[in-house]
């Protein structure tokens, strides 16, 4: 069952690559392969320089795939396995990769301007800051989730020793490199080798004693309890709470430190962990059918329910979940920030941006079939709540690589150490980009009116602290939600940009505009239920009089998060519609002076 | 297939998975070390050519002495100055 998925999938990707997605990059867009690009009409050797295919193909799938396409599905499943693996299929196949080629093309055919610049030329000077804004909100959501779901990981005894000897491994890739001008091979051995020393080290006996010491060191001496949380989903540990706050130093660290002297070495050496990680699954999902030494048939129902209590009805939710490896927003910012000024020939923008999103689409089934196959004889899920998930979704990827790496010959304590650090750093690398970003973005917004934003320090503790809140007070799973919401209202955005860009081009629009639109009814609907029935009307109006003022307040800033994003959505629709129809109408809608 | 197309179609994929490679581990620090690298020629630009924009750092003598040496980076140092930037372009 395990190989079949993953062979059904790659079977609809090749199908839709070949036969949807070439037809619309020859007959729609007609992607010239003579006509010049950004990256060679604007070469400046620094943002705009061509690169070959294939090397953009990795750098985008790198930049794309992180925790969404793990952890989305992990918590979908308790949906039933068939409508998570449907809903990665049939988005990746209808609007994923047509969001991520098409933003690409757009950038492209636009001078390579960014999603701002584009939705002032393309909308209006609102839309450009209504999207900034919400950027700002979107990407706090993905520090909150990402870090929600990592803390309590970092927090498990095998964990951590790892964890510290991947960075300082990686900080001396950095000297090695920048300093000592070593060579990229001795410098990648050495330091991926002191790296699976120290997650080796992590799982001795010793280790663990000392991570168990400093996870006692406060909170109740029996349960680690440091306080209850005030949305009254669970209780917060001391070790949870500290090591989010050492997470936390991290991302600071990554940005405001040089990037050459701690975030970038720090995400080349773990790469190398992720990629192996990736590849080692793959091939022992393929072993382990053959031999039989792991579980490959699927123990969750292919359907198990249309409404999960604490997730809520399948539609919405489920699309927003599960983000992406269907479809996300975030993918529109790489496509358009980074991949579109490197692109050598237009025609290389189907395989880059097109394929990574296929790629990503694979790893997100890859995520269905462990948590299907052993998620619950790993007490992952329990079958007699409804298949309820009730363990960390971080956890049960990690006992999945380890199973099937196990049969590998890698010894499972190993695998599930690994597996573990493979999570953490993958969230950190993106968490480190977008703390990065937020300081920027809160030195541009609010540097002038307020001058102590213009300090790097101030900006990122700013967003380390607004980040930390949302950790200690938010339910995991809500954040993922209001995360996966704004992400995929990004991504509705996206296609409704693209198609006011086609319907000026005088190109067929519905390829985009349909997907598009699901997208916003759906986000919208999903951004709705949580913050309107689950914090207005459940945990606000009928919270009853046991329920403490931290509880109202809670809901309070989950509805606040949820409504905002709804109204500037509903705004930037309004908007945006205007410009597709005036497009539609042959009336241009480019703001005075373009 | 011919042993010489054999060869070829090796080579290609064995190519193309370098650079899959590459591009998955090593291409985003390339990026950043260009991108430093443009910021230290910004500033070596707007030291000795300073006069351009009114900005008179260095004495014209040695400006005119560098003016050669800088020609070829001032087309692209303005059109990157120029081009309009926003918030979107910090992650790029």
């Amino acid at each position: 069952m395990a190989l079949g998925s993953l062979v059904f999938t790659i079977l609809v990707v090749i199908i839709g690559y070949r036969y949807y997605a070439k037809r619309v990059d020859r007959d729609i867009i007609q992607a010239d392969p003579k006509r010049a690009t950004p990256a060679t009409m604007y070469n400046d050797g620094v943002d705009f320089m061509p690169a070959s295919g294939s090397v953009l193909f990795g750098y985008q799938f790198k930049s794309i795939a992180a925790l969404g396409p793990i952890v989305g599905p992990i918590t979908a499943i308790q949906f039933g396995w068939l409508p998570s693996i449907a809903w990665l299929v049939i988005g990746v196949f209808f609007i994923g990769w047509v969001q991520d080629y098409a933003s690409a093309m757009l950038a492209m055919r636009n001078d390579g301007m960014t999603m701002g610049g584009l939705s002032y030329k393309l909308i209006s000077p609102r839309a450009r800051s209504l999207l900034l804004s919400f950027m700002y909100i979107y990407l706090l959501l993905i520090m909150g989730a990402f870090g929600a779901l990592i803390a309590p990981l970092l927090a498990k005894p095998i964990v951590p020793v790892g964890f510290l000897i991947l960075i300082l491994s990686g900080i001396l890739a950095g000297q090695m490199t920048y300093r000592w001008k070593q060579d990229l091979l001795l410098t990648t051995v050495v330091t991926v080798g002191i790296a699976l020393f120290g997650i080796w080290l992590g799982t001795t006996q010793g280790s663990q004693n000392i991570v168990n010491a400093i996870n006692g060191l406060a909170g109740d001496p029996e349960t680690g309890v440091l306080f209850s949380r005030p949305l009254g989903y669970g209780d917060m540990t001391w070790a949870n709470f500290f090591w989010a706050i050492v997470m936390l130093a991290f991302c600071y660290l990554g940005s405001v430190l040089p990037i050459w002297r701690f975030a970038q070495p720090v995400n080349y050496t773990s790469f190398w962990f992720v990629f192996l990680g990736i590849v080692g699954s793959m091939v022992g999902v393929v072993v382990a059918t053959f031999t039989g030494a792991v579980n490959t048939s699927f123990e969750i129902p292919a359907y198990v329910t249309a409404f999960q209590p604490h997730l809520g009805p399948i539609w919405p939710l489920l699309f927003v979940t599960i983000s992406c490896g269907a479809i996300s927003g975030w993918h529109s910012l790489v496509s358009t920030s980074g991949t579109a000024r490197q692109l050598e020939k237009e025609t290389d923008a189907l395989p880059v941006g097109g394929g990574a999103m296929y790629t990503e689409a694979v790893l997100g089934v890859l995520s269905v079939v462990f948590a299907a196959t052993i998620g619950v004889a790993a007490g992952k899920y329990d079958p007699a709540q409804g298949y309820k998930l009730v363990a960390g979704a971080g956890g049960v990827f990690a006992v999945g690589m380890a199973k099937f790496m196990s049969v590998l010959g890698i010894p499972e304590s190993l695998g599930g150490a690994i597996g573990m650090v493979f999570l953490v750093v993958m969230a950190l690398t993106v968490m480190q980009l977008v703390l990065r970003f937020m300081r920027v973005a809160s030195a541009e917004l609010l540097g002038d009116k307020v001058p102590a934003f213009k300090s790097p320090h101030v900006g990122s503790l700013v967003a380390v602290l607004l980040t930390l809140f949302l950790i200690t007070f938010g339910f995991w799973q809500w954040i993922w939600a209001l995360f996966g919401g704004s992400n995929q209202l990004f991504a509705g955005m996206s296609l409704l940009l693209i198609s006011i860009w086609l319907a000026r081009e005088n190109k067929p629009t519905n390829w985009s505009f349909v997907p598009g639109m699901f997208m916003y009814i759906t986000t919208v609907a999903a951004l709705l239920y949580v913050s309107v029935y689950n914090a207005i009307w459940k945990g606000i109006i009928n919270a009853g009089p046991e329920a403490g003022v931290g509880f109202i307040l809670g809901n309070l800033i989950t509805a606040a998060f949820g409504l905002y994003m709804v109204v500037a959505a509903i705004v930037l629709f309004m908007d945006g519609v205007k410009a597709f129809n005036q497009a539609k109408g042959g009336v241009a809608t480019a703001p005075a002076g373009d | 297939m011919t042993e010489e197309e054999k060869r070829s179609f090796l080579e290609k994929a064995r190519q193309a998975i370098g650079d899959f490679i590459y591009g998955m581990a090593s291409h985003e620090s390339t990026r950043q070390a260009l991108k430093t690298r443009g910021s230290m020629e910004h500033l070596f630009i707007l030291i000795t050519m300073g006069d351009l924009l009114g900005v008179p750092i260095l004495p014209p003598y040695y400006s005119l002495r560098l003016l050669p040496y800088v020609v070829p980076q001032i087309a692209t140092w303005k059109r990157r100055m120029l081009r309009e930037k926003d918030l979107a372009d910090a992650l790029a």
